[in-house]
């Protein structure tokens, strides 16, 4: 932790906050006691009580198989900027007044059935971790991110954005974020980081079409529709079906995504662009998945997932490294020169990646 | 004092910036004491972000530190976001 010039990171806590979750919420009153003080705690003697739970935990390692059922904990930072904040619903409890919470909850849990229901895995490790989330992060907060732990969203300012919870590819592509970072765990930066961001897209954005029940055709697939505040000149923050069209704004700018590699951004902002070359990844997706038709999560998703999953993708991968190892999971999950083998390496080739 | 913030990624990708020229304020005085507490505690190259979080670099004068959410120093929080609210 060099590069962070000798301050303490606020959110750098020993013990993941999920863990404590899931100990607090335990029958043991020896678990849950420890635990459930140490989330009472704030900021200055969080580490110390933590490394003790982080011992007592370690003492009983937890042997039961994955529940089919997630585990949701949803917090409010009050506008602060303390994570994870008070916890305000737990895994079970009935919704309560606020949309926000009741949106990240509904969020969590249609995100958790797509990777459940559709490709057997269960959670962000697929071993049943805890889902957690913060809302009402910070004043006016423009964003919702993974911090590695958790998820975080804001409420928008209200004038350019809305509430970050509102749209549900949103709130998948935050978690999946976390599925990454337990699968192919790709560079945020670069390449690779676009194809992290993009694979957050593309799930992001399944997760809506499965909770939907639409097809390829039928989806908008869009990224952050309903985000934008009314009076804001765009649909969206990105169009996988057509990179570049999502918005063009006084204030926003213009949607800045290439759908192919001849718009490729070259640049050092933007964790090297990460946000505006997942474009061509994610046109790449969207081809391939409306020349399959049906349903996008069953075929183009599976292929998707089984690169992301199968323990070949380079964390460094590049866009052809990703590219060669969709063609070759079409074809030895569905055959060599079939349908999907077909779309997928000419969803390539029209986005102009070049397998090697 | 010449206060610079650039935003950059973020969930949207949408860039930021905001300038403020204290010379002249009322209030340069209080200025002046948050951006030295801001940049006292930042590193002068980029630290490693979160997935969607934004970073940020402060400028003031000839002084450029980084930051990056959720990381930051109540100060550093203060500092840009006055500064991309009041400077924009």
């Amino acid at each position: 932790m060099t590069t962070h010039g000798g301050f303490q990171p606020v959110f750098c806590t020993v013990v993941p906050p999920h863990v404590l979750d899931r100990l607090a919420r335990s029958d043991d009153p020896a678990r849950s006691g420890p635990a459930r003080r140490t989330l009472r705690r704030d900021g200055e003697l969080r580490t110390l009580r933590q490394v003790t739970t982080e011992f007592r935990l370690a003492a009983e390692p937890d042997t039961r198989a994955p529940s089919d059922q997630p585990a949701r904990t949803i917090h409010d930072a009050g506008h602060r900027t303390d994570l994870p904040g008070a916890v305000v619903r737990r895994e079970g409890e009935p919704p309560g007044q606020d949309a926000t919470v009741n949106r990240a909850y509904s969020g969590l849990g249609a995100t958790f059935d797509l990777y459940l229901r559709v490709y057997g895995r269960h959670s962000i490790d697929g071993e049943g971790l805890p889902l957690v989330a913060t809302v009402h992060y910070d004043e006016q907060y423009d964003n919702a991110f993974w911090n590695g732990e958790q998820m975080v969203f804001g409420d928008g300012d209200g004038e350019v954005f809305l509430d970050f919870t509102l749209p549900l590819d949103v709130i998948g592509h935050e978690l999946t974020h976390g599925v990454t970072q337990h699968t192919a765990n790709l560079t945020y930066y670069g390449q690779s980081g676009a194809l992290n961001e993009s694979v957050s897209d593309v799930f992001g954005s399944l997760i809506k079409q499965y909770a939907l029940g639409q097809t390829a055709a039928e989806a908008d697939w869009l990224i952050g529709a309903g985000l934008l505040a009314p009076g804001v000149t765009g649909s969206a923050l990105r169009s996988m079906k057509a990179p570049g069209t999502a918005y063009d704004d006084d204030v926003l700018g213009k949607d800045p995504q290439p759908a192919t590699m001849a718009g490729y951004v070259r640049t050092g902002r933007d964790n090297g662009g990460v946000h505006i070359n997942s474009g061509i990844p994610n046109h790449a997706f969207y081809l391939a998945a409306a020349a399959l038709g049906g349903h996008a999560w069953e075929k183009a998703g599976q292929i998707w997932y089984d690169v992301l999953t199968g323990g070949e993708l380079a964390e460094r991968a590049l866009f052809a490294d990703f590219a060669g190892l969709t063609v070759k999971a079409a074809r030895e999950r569905y055959g060599d020169g079939g349908d999907e083998f077909e779309a997928v390496r000419k969803a390539w080739e029209q986005v102009g990646v070049r397998i090697l | 004092m010449r206060i610079q913030v650039r935003r950059t990624g973020g969930f949207a990708g949408i860039e930021r910036r905001g300038e403020v020229e204290t010379s002249g304020r009322p209030d340069a005085a209080e200025w002046h004491a948050l951006a030295e507490r801001a940049v006292a505690s930042g590193p002068g190259t980029p630290p490693a972000g979160v997935p969607d979080g934004f970073s940020y670099r402060i400028t003031v004068d000839d002084r450029t530190v980084y930051c990056a959410d959720p990381r930051l120093t109540e100060d550093q929080r203060t500092l840009v976001s006055r500064v991309l609210k009041e400077g924009a």
